[in-house]
Formats: C-alpha cells, sequence, structure tokens
C-alpha cells in the first residue's frame, strides 16, 4: 500500500504544472481582475440604483457556483489529456526501463495512475476550486462593505452558502469522476500504447462501433444503433436534464447542497457504475499487458 | 559454461542465473540462437559483443523485459512472470540517461524509499557525499556525467543480489567512466553480490572482470573466466619472417600487422612452443575479442 499510495503521489509530483500550478495561476489572474473590475471601477461595488433589487447574497451563490462548474469544466477537460499524456509518460527519455527496475507489476503502475485521475489530481483542483470560493468570499464581503449591506448575519450566511455549494461542487465532482471513469480508463488504457493518439482514436472507436453495428444489424444509420445511444446515454451527466438547479434558480431560497446531492446520487445508474468500473479494470489490465510484453522501452 | 570454470565452481552453488536454449524472435528475425549458460554468484561478469550481436536481449531477457523462447530463470524466478518480485532483488541500469527527470533528486529518494522495500535512502545519500548533486535539484538540470553518477547512488543504495549494467557510461567522458567503475567496486561489490556489464569500452572494465561472456550474432562463443583466458589464449609479437612463418605452424587465432610488427593470438598452445618466435604477452580483451569475433567459435566444444 505504500509503494502503491508513492507511486500516486508520482503522478502529481509529474502533473502538479496541470493540476496545481496551472490552477493557481488561473485563479491569480482571475482574482486580478476581479480586484481590477472593481478598483477602476468596471463593476459598481455600490450597486447603484439597482441596491434594491440585487441580493447580494445571491450573486455570491451564483458566483462561487459558476466558479465551480468552471472548475469542474476544466477538471474533466484536463483529466482526458492526463490520460492521453500521463499513461504514455514513463516512456519519455527513455524513463521506462527505470520504472521497470522498480518491484512494481505494470498493472499497478497503470492502476495507480487510473487512482491519481480520480483522486489526488481532481483533490487538488477541487482545493483550488475551494480557495477561489474563498476569494470570492472576500471580494463578496468587500462588496457589501462598499454598499452598506454587510451585516454580521450576511457574514454567518456567506459562510453557510460556502459549505453548501463546496459540498455540491464535491458530489458533482466524485459523481462525475466515477460516471466518466470508463472513458478515462479507455483512453489511458489506449495511451499505454499509442501515447497522446489515444484521445482521436477513442473519438472515433464510438463510430466505428455503432457503424460495425449498424452495417451487421441493420438500422437507419449509425446514430441510431443501440451501441450509440448507449454511449451517448453513458456520456450524458446524470444532472443534465431538469430538476433541483432549475427550481431552485428560478426560486428565492438558498442553494441548498442536500437536496441538490440527493437528487444527483439518486438519478445515478449504479448498475452502470458498476460495469464502468469493471471496464477500467479491464482496460488497465490490457493496457499493462501490453506495457509489460512491449519493447519501446 | 566451459570445462575449467566448471571446474573451479564448488558443486552446490545455485546459479544466479541460468538459460537453457535461449532464442528470441523479432518478426521472422531470430537474435538469439539458443543460449545457454549459467551465471555463479560473487562473479562479476563481461558480457561483450558487437551493436546487435544481442547483448541487450539476453540482458532484457534476464531483467524480464522480453519474453523468449526456452528457459530463463534468475534466482531460481522466471523473470517475465515474476519480474516485479524479481526486482527486489535485482538492480539494473540499462541506459545512463533513465532516470524520471521531472523528479527532484529528495523526491527521487522519497519515492524509492517507498516503492523499493531493499532501497536505503541514508545510504543513496552518502553515495552523493562529495559530488556536485543537491537534494533540491531536478535530474533534468543535472549533466549526463552527474546523472549517471545519481542513478549509480540509486542503484548502489538497493542491496540487491543482482547487478545489470548495460552501457551504463555510455556517453560520459574518461573522468567519469573510471570514477563510476571504481565506486561500483569500492562501495558495492560484495561476495554475495553478482555484477553482470555490458560495454563496448572493454578496456576500461577488465581489470574487474572475473568471467567473460562474448556474444556473436545470437550466440556465445566464448564464456570463461578470467584466469582461464589468462592461461589459453598467448599473444605473440613477431618481427622475423622466418619466425612468424614457423610461428603460424601452430595456427594462430588472429593475425595482424601494427607499426611493422605483426600479432599473433593463440588459442591453447603452449607458451615454451611459442617463447623462440617473439615477446609473449596476454591479450587484451580488446584484442581478443576482434580475434574471436571473427572465426566460427573460440571454444565450440565449450562455449555456452
Amino acid at each position: 500500500m505504500k509503494a502503491f499510495t508513492a507511486l500516486v503521489h508520482r503522478e502529481l509530483i509529474e502533473h502538479r504544472g496541470a493540476f496545481l500550478i496551472g490552477p493557481l495561476l488561473l485563479l491569480v489572474v482571475l482574482f486580478g481582475a476581479t480586484v481590477l473590475g472593481f478598483t477602476v471601477g468596471r463593476v459598481d461595488a455600490k450597486f447603484s440604483g439597482a441596491l434594491l433589487t440585487v441580493a447580494p447574497l445571491r450573486v455570491y451563490e451564483l458566483g462561487f457556483l459558476g466558479f465551480g462548474v468552471a472548475w469542474s469544466l476544466y477538471l474533466m477537460a484536463t483529466l482526458f489529456f492526463y490520460a492521453a499524456d500521463g499513461f504514455a509518460a514513463d516512456k519519455r527519455n527513455n524513463a521506462m526501463l527505470f520504472w521497470k527496475s522498480m518491484p512494481v507489476g505494470d498493472f499497478k503502475m497503470l492502476l495507480s495512475k487510473l487512482v491519481a485521475a480520480i483522486t489526488i489530481l481532481p483533490g487538488t483542483v477541487y482545493g483550488v476550486a475551494l480557495l477561489s470560493g474563498v476569494l470570492l468570499y472576500g471580494v463578496a464581503f468587500v462588496a457589501m462593505l462598499i454598499n452598506g449591506t454587510a451585516t454580521v448575519g450576511a457574514l454567518g450566511a456567506i459562510v453557510m452558502i460556502y459549505g453548501h455549494v463546496a459540498l455540491a461542487i464535491l458530489i458533482s465532482i466524485a459523481v462525475g469522476l466515477i460516471w466518466y471513469l470508463p472513458y478515462l480508463a479507455l483512453i489511458g488504457g489506449l495511451a499505454t500504447a499509442m501515447g497522446r493518439w489515444a484521445i482521436p482514436v477513442a473519438l472515433v472507436l464510438p463510430a466505428i462501433a455503432a457503424t460495425l453495428e449498424w452495417v451487421t444489424l441493420g438500422g437507419l444509420h449509425p446514430f441510431t444503433t443501440h451501441t450509440w445511444n448507449y454511449l451517448s446515454y453513458r456520456a450524458t451527466f446524470p444532472m443534465m436534464e431538469d430538476g433541483y438547479i432549475d427550481s431552485w434558480f428560478v426560486g428565492s431560497e438558498p442553494f441548498n447542497a442536500l437536496l441538490f446531492s440527493n437528487e444527483l446520487l439518486g438519478r445515478v445508474d449504479w448498475t452502470q457504475v458498476g460495469i464502468g468500473v469493471l471496464f477500467a479494470l479491464l482496460a488497465m489490465y490490457l493496457g499493462s499487458e501490453y506495457r509489460r510484453r512491449s519493447n519501446d522501452n | 559454461m566451459n570445462e575449467l570454470s566448471l571446474a573451479s565452481q564448488p558443486d552446490v552453488v545455485e546459479p544466479i542465473v541460468s538459460a537453457r536454449g535461449l532464442r528470441k524472435k523479432f518478426g521472422r528475425k531470430e537474435i538469439l540462437h539458443g543460449l545457454d549458460f549459467d551465471i555463479p554468484p560473487g562473479r562479476i561478469y563481461g558480457l561483450i559483443g558487437h551493436n546487435g550481436a544481442g547483448k541487450t536481449t539476453t540482458l532484457n531477457a534476464m531483467l524480464g523485459l522480453t519474453n523468449c523462447e526456452g528457459t530463463i530463470r534468475v534466482l531460481g524466478e522466471d523473470p517475465f512472470a515474476k519480474r516485479a518480485k524479481l526486482m527486489e532483488n535485482v538492480a539494473f541500469i540499462s541506459d545512463v540517461a533513465s532516470l524520471p527527470r521531472f523528479l527532484r533528486v529528495r523526491e527521487l529518494f522519497a519515492l524509492l524509499n517507498n516503492i523499493h522495500p531493499n532501497f536505503s535512502q541514508d545510504k543513496a545519500r552518502s553515495f552523493l557525499e562529495g559530488t556536485d548533486i543537491k537534494p533540491e535539484m531536478k535530474v533534468k538540470h543535472l549533466s549526463k556525467g552527474m546523472i549517471a553518477q545519481l542513478h549509480l547512488a540509486v542503484v548502489m543504495a538497493i542491496d540487491a543480489k543482482l547487478l545489470v549494467l548495460d552501457e551504463p557510461t555510455l556517453g560520459l567522458d574518461i573522468t567519469y567512466r573510471k570514477r563510476f567503475y571504481r565506486r561500483l567496486l569500492e562501495d558495492y561489490m560484495t561476495e554475495e553480490r553478482t555484477l553482470l556489464i555490458t560495454t563496448h569500452q572493454v578496456d576500461e572494465i577488465e581489470f574487474m572482470l572475473s568471467d567473460i561472456m562474448f556474444i556473436r550474432d545470437g550466440e556465445l562463443i566464448l564464456h570463461m573466466q578470467m584466469e582461464t583466458v589468462n592461461d589459453k589464449f598467448t599473444q605473440l609479437v613477431v618481427n622475423d619472417a622466418a619466425a612468424q612463418t614457423a610461428a603460424r605452424a601452430y595456427n594462430p587465432v588472429y593475425e595482424e600487422t601494427r607499426f611493422g610488427q605483426t600479432v599473433m593470438i593463440f588459442d591453447g598452445v603452449d607458451r615454451n612452443l611459442l617463447e623462440p618466435f617473439g615477446r609473449l604477452a596476454t591479450p587484451t580483451l580488446s584484442d581478443l575479442f576482434v580475434a574471436l569475433m571473427q572465426r566460427p567459435t573460440a571454444n565450440p566444444g565449450n562455449a555456452q
């Protein structure tokens, strides 16, 4: 277990640019832009003439949730690039020979990369997302001090909002990771053999599979086949359809992470999650067998 | 293994490496043609051959990096099936620049400390004392020589039974190469450890070898202890034309002219018979290598 944890940590060290330093730089730029917006008068902190129609706490809620969505999208995009790059990274600069001199099997090596992709790497981005919420909190509270809406009660309310939104982002990221795990593993497994080309190949594979079904079993066209429908279903995040978020958005109640999480978890097709985990393990096994047998050190 | 080298080994010693009928094909081309050899513990082996002779493939088979036909056992295990387990007791350097470049030296040591049960971080640090390598340095910022020093410190800090070095000093200058081998010999080698080296700079490792294996086109053409080499092969430097003709009667395995002198190498000829013809010496490994690479086999009866 100690070796496995160290290997997971190795992934963070190797990819800290994409998962830690890059997000922190983005955050600095974002925070700088926000502060600049207020200081040069682009944002009217006093909400002149509109103070009665603006609910500062709502603005904060929406802002933090917006950050959460943005960071989640950043994370998903980065993870797919990580899968294509990270699973082939050991070949870089001939380092495969070094890693193969370690008493660790190829399956364990690849599994550590997949585990890193759903734990420490998103965890780091989540940490940055939480930090962005803290900074937004600071900006929101200063704006409230300027326009005179800041109270001790508002301060407490912001803490509550922060907690709810942070929990909602955590649950969303966790669900996204387990839901899209088979896609990550597919790219990772392919990347073991073909490196970064795994991304375009993984994008083409569903179309090939659907076309094969259409050619062999018939149908109107490849995009009406069972294969295509299934893959479309598996590519859709469970929360896409209308639900709590929509009703909260048009209502006036504060955001409730428990209601959001209950609904999201209830919408997850857990059988498919289980199948996805098995598929991911199979992809890792096949990738590790390729890695074990290949001579491209 | 030849008769003489076998004679000097106790019967009960289990070989560290044992290969029987080891064959490897890449596509239709056969690279290894059925190698048979045993490597006993506590020896320093040199595996020497031309580029493409099959050295690295043989080492890869020992290290479980490639699957071969035939049988190979390292420390009693099938290396291809049990590579991960085997690597607890086997260390290797297959390239001077294979250390992961994204790590700092201290990160590398900390990682190895957790990954490798037989790695000692303290030993590795002590091996780096007196060098310019500092814990905060990133591997990618080290020179080639420093990376070689670091890699050597890493493998020497692993308490392994077998250390395999495949061209470990390729591209390094003479100072680093000499320091590398001196360090290896002084700080690492013990009676329990076995060392296997391949290099093209044969003369630089000759002093430390206990055994040699010459490989040519996927076949072992010589496998014997260095003492046996000294007894078996004789180099004769001869100037006189009549003496040359007379010496040729003893069938030299190799002959060349250097600076107006004729150099001949003989296999298994009594030195007393050759002494009247000129100056006798033991051929260097590189001379022997050049000589033996040009004939069908050096010891056809015994080479394995």
